[in-house]
């Protein structure tokens, strides 16, 4: 067994290199290019401006560079061993702290535009993920119990035409509709704070001048709209898959048995076919950990929220490459990682797997 | 019996969740107090500051009101930049207080000086950086800010400007010749990203401050030479002078997001810990050194992305203004609660620039069709621009006619717009060889081959899609097959370098003069230029560089409008439309009214904010 995780932990560092360049390549060989020119011809500048922007930015980021040279940069750069820059123009070889460098198109450092909109991604997919499996589970589940009935042929039908439903124009009806004066002012248009919300306590609170909702309550209300937004469509393929796992176990031997026994139809769906149905669903779960930093765009630039989504294909937008990379580094590191724990937890859930 | 899960354990577990939660938010909150209490406190410490200077002020027995007391004094001198606001104030509805809520469509990634490099954040850099000398936004001359006067040498090599007596930084510390001296050595340091800015600041060999008194010394004498100057944001020494220490500070200041410092009308509320993507909030800088700090409390800036989204918040009264398209203008005229509500202008905004088409005369080492003068007039004959205009625009834009604003003086009025018409443009393509020889409504030239090409355009605008369109019929009128070609951005970049395109159509900005040396002149054909359709005329080169030495500005502007017929008469460029902008802004705002730069609330330059709100119509108490 630990040879066979060292085996695939080493064996992620090739993998990692080639997803790394394959993305490069894509970026440095796709028509235009990477470099400066992106930024700097649109309509904001003056042509006198605009020279002067494009040779500052090549020579800074060296975009003027050869290709393999610029990737190679690129690797030292976030590789934990490498070669250092110490002082005047000395380089040391050894171990360092790995730099995911800067973006040229925003000239900040990644790691702080990351460590910016990472938080509030998470936020959003740790209240919107919980709130997805319970909700598709518990609807999975019902159908499954009462198969062919009204409620599951209801619940079959809504899920499926929540998600034929493009989250673009469910957004943008929400906000005309549900944030109007002209017809339901219910929820915040935009963005995750009131005007004025910074000064306010961060707790509910009430005092004689009334109920002021304070900070959290506040964010929680502008995170509704983008919460069901980011959930709605993912009902049906869970609650579908939920469906099938219990239906199968229900008609299975054990179940056959258990109900033989005396046992009550309610003590056979949850003590003994729930337990055994909830293993597909865990296998799908391995998917979410790398899920949970990717932003959804539409959502967040319906509703004007700064998360990974934005930066992302802002970035590949002008093709910033120092972003694009860093993040598909940090997706690439993490889905390796997961799928090696759930090979791992393969074989200490079943016997039968071995990896000798 | 093996314990197993049940409900009670799952509550147990909830509930102590829940215990663990809320002391933690507890103890969020205490540290959200801390926090104010701290800003406070330095509020305090602030204000204490300028509690014992004020004593000291008074015991010196020196009149206090220094600034004011020359007010009646200065009447066409040093106040003239406050005039048209104390006209404001002398209205008898005049009030302070209220909010101005606006909202960007993108979030700016940076405020700092130099480094950004955005339009937005140029709007929040106007209000809370001064600079020596503004435009006042009616007669477009230079009125004195915080130089008080100035005078350049003949040559125009050489501007010396008197700095203003009693300006202070938000902070309290004087404004002197100093600090506009380091400001210039500030932003010519190679280790600070302001490249944008030494493209300009390059023609400057150098800065002395000496008493009261700066003097910029030109390396050679350039039509915009004082603009540049007087439009210099003034940077505070004792706060910026540690970056240019080393490259790791400086790099502070490259990568930085708010160091925004200055002793304008306003100052970042938030200035310390504000990051991209959050509410910019301004406010009256307590210490500024004119006729009035503020008249409104606060100005807010939002972020909203989406179009809808902004409209709504608009239409529920969270915003004050809002930016239309022509057709969403149109819509909205037409909305009587909006139309009751609200102000609407239609105004040319000087930045706002204009759009056009270039003609590529040479593709692949070999002249095009373009390369002949008379296919280029023909083509602009053949560009309905009133139609464009029209049908595209709503009649919210005019045909260009040239690369100079139509209200500036640059603009030679003499010239006349091309009209649309097909007649003459087929009379000068057969003089140019292009007839329809075999008869299949396609004109052929000399040698057989049919008059066809691309006309590149950038992807993703409906505007532009519904252009290109209309082009397409009008040129197929006078037997000229035209192809729209939607291109993303890269790819039109890469068109624009290697030159391998026929026509492209793009936009330029603009302002009330400028310089087209980057775009028209012969040398700008090589790499880095931006004369990409390779146009070449010597006796148009040697009028620009005149122009462009020229200091006394009655002969620059008839080299300007000399220049502007060679290009009326050239072609190189189809120009096509100045557009307007389309807003609407609250109605409880008074004194909003169109001046010959735009609206009256600053754009190209600084300029005092002059609306206000009345009494009884304000909104926001604090």
């Amino acid at each position: 067994m630990i040879n066979y995780i060292v085996r695939r932990l080493v064996l992620m560092f090739p993998t990692l290199i080639g997803i790394t360049l394959m993305v490069f390549s894509i970026m440095a060989l796709a028509p235009g290019g990477v470099g400066a020119s992106l930024l700097t011809r649109g309509g904001d500048l003056r042509p006198e401006e605009r020279a002067a922007m494009e040779a500052y930015i090549n020579e800074r980021y060296g975009l003027d560079k050869p290709l393999p040279q610029q990737y190679l940069r690129w690797l030292n750069n976030v590789s934990p061993l490498g070669f250092e820059k110490v002082d005047e123009g000395e380089e040391r070889f050894g171990f360092k702290v790995p730099d995911l460098g800067m973006s040229f198109a925003k000239n900040r450092s990644v790691t702080e535009l990351i460590s910016e909109a990472l938080p509030i991604t998470l936020l959003l997919n740790l209240l919107s993920v919980p709130f997805i499996y319970t909700f598709s589970i518990i609807m999975g589940v019902y159908s499954a119990r009462y198969r062919g009935s009204l409620l599951d042929v209801g619940l079959g039908t809504t899920n499926l035409a929540l998600y034929s439903l493009p989250v673009i124009w469910v957004g943008t009806l929400f906000i005309v509709f549900l944030s109007s004066e002209e017809y339901l002012n219910w929820f915040p248009t935009s963005g995750l704070h009131s005007l004025g919300s910074n000064t306010w306590t961060f707790l509910p609170t009430s005092s004689e001048t009334g109920f002021q909702r304070g900070y959290l309550l506040d964010t929680f209300w502008h995170l509704i709209l983008p919460l069901i937004c980011l959930s709605y469509s993912s009902f049906a393929f869970l609650s579908k898959l939920a469906r099938t796992a219990v239906l199968e176990n229900l008609q299975s031997d054990y179940a056959r048995t258990a109900r033989a026994k005396g046992a009550s139809e309610a003590s056979v769906l949850w003590n003994h076919v729930f337990r055994n149905s909830l293993l597909p669903l865990i296998t799908i779960t391995a998917g979410i950990i790398p899920g949970l930093l990717v932003g959804s765009v539409v959502v967040e630039s319906i509703f004007s929220i700064d998360g990974m989504g934005r930066l992302v294909v802002d970035s590949v937008m002008v093709r910033d490459r120092e972003v694009v990379l860093s993040i598909t580094l940090i997706i690439s590191i993490l889905t390796l990682i997961s799928y090696l724990i759930v090979d791992i937890c393969y074989a200490i859930a079943d016997p039968r797997v071995s990896y000798e | 019996m093996e314990k197993r899960f049940g409900p009670k354990d799952f509550f147990l577990f909830v509930g102590l969740l829940l215990v663990l939660l809320s002391v933690w938010l507890l103890m969020f909150q205490v540290d959200r107090q801390w926090e104010f209490i701290a800003k406070v406190e330095k509020q305090i410490e602030e204000q204490s500051k300028d509690l014992s200077e004020l004593r000291r002020q008074v015991l010196s027995g020196r009149p206090l009101n220094g600034l004011n007391e020359n007010r009646g004094q200065e009447a066409n001198g040093a106040w003239q930049g406050f005039s048209r606001l104390a006209e404001i104030m002398d209205q008898n509805n005049y009030a302070q207080g209220d909010w101005i809520v606006d909202a960007f469509s993108v979030s700016s990634p940076t405020m700092t000086p130099f480094v950004a490099g955005d339009a937005y954040a140029a709007i929040i850099q106007q209000l809370v950086l001064d600079t020596l000398a503004t435009r006042d936004p009616e007669t477009l001359e230079w009125l004195p800010l915080i130089a008080t006067q100035w005078s350049s040498s003949t040559d125009g090599l050489s501007f010396t400007f008197t700095i203003r007596d009693g300006v202070r930084f938000a902070d309290g510390e004087a404004l002197t010749a100093a600090d506009v001296e380091f400001t210039y050595r500030f932003l010519m340091d190679s280790k600070i990203a302001a490249p944008r800015t030494r493209a300009y600041f390059n023609r400057i060999e150098s800065v002395r401050a000496s008493g009261n008194k700066v003097t910029f010394q030109m390396n050679e004498p350039y039509f915009a030479s004082f603009e540049i100057i007087a439009q210099m944001p003034i940077l505070a020494e004792h706060v910026y002078s540690e970056y240019l220490e080393s490259v790791t500070k400086a790099e502070v200041f490259n990568s930085s997001t708010n160091l925004l410092f200055g002793s304008g009308p306003y100052r970042m509320a938030n200035a310390n810990d504000w990051l991209p993507g959050q509410m910019i909030e301004l406010v009256p800088n307590e210490r500024y050194w004119g006729l009035l700090s503020g008249t409104f409390s606060k100005l807010i800036f939002k972020t909203i992305t989406t179009d809808t989204a902004r409209l709504t918040e608009f239409k529920n009264g969270d915003l004050d203004v809002y930016g239309a398209r022509p057709l969403e203008y149109r819509d909205l005229m037409d909305d009587q609660a909006i139309v009751e509500r609200t102000k609407n202008f239609e105004y040319f905004n000087p930045r706002g620039g204009y759009s056009y088409i270039a003609w590529n005369q040479l593709k692949s080492g070999k002249s095009t069709v373009f390369a002949d003068r008379k296919v280029r007039q023909a083509m602009t004959y053949l560009t309905d621009r009133q139609r464009i205009a029209d049908e595209v625009f709503l009649g919210y834009a005019v045909a260009a006619n040239g690369p100079f604003n139509p209200l500036g003086k640059q603009n030679n009025k003499s010239l006349p717009t091309r009209e649309y018409d097909i007649e003459k443009a087929k009379r000068l393509l057969a003089e140019a060889g292009f007839l329809d020889r075999d008869g299949d409504g396609v004109i052929e030239s000399n040698t057989g081959e049919p008059f066809t090409f691309e006309l590149i355009y950038p992807s993703g605008s409906d505007d532009y899609k519904r252009m290109m369109l209309l082009l397409k019929d009008s040129y197929v009128r006078a037997g000229i097959l035209m192809e729209p070609v939607p291109t993303q951005w890269p790819m039109v970049i890469d068109a624009l370098d290697k030159k391998n395109f026929d026509a492209i159509s793009l936009a330029w900005t603009a302002g009330f003069e400028v310089d087209i040396y980057q775009m028209l002149h012969s040398s700008q054909t090589e790499p880095g230029g931006d004369n990409f359709m390779n146009y070449k005329n010597a006796n148009f080169d040697r009028l620009i560089e005149q122009a462009r030495g020229e200091m006394d500005e009655a002969i620059r502007m008839d080299h300007w409008h000399r220049v502007h017929e060679i290009i009326w008469e050239d072609q190189p460029y189809t120009y096509l439309m100045w557009r307007k902008s389309l807003v609407f802004i609250d109605g409880r705002f008074e004194n909003v009214k169109n001046v010959r730069s735009g609206i009256n609330r600053g754009g190209l330059w600084r300029m005092p904010l002059e609306w206000y709100v009345s009494a009884e119509q304000q909104k926001y108490n604090n």
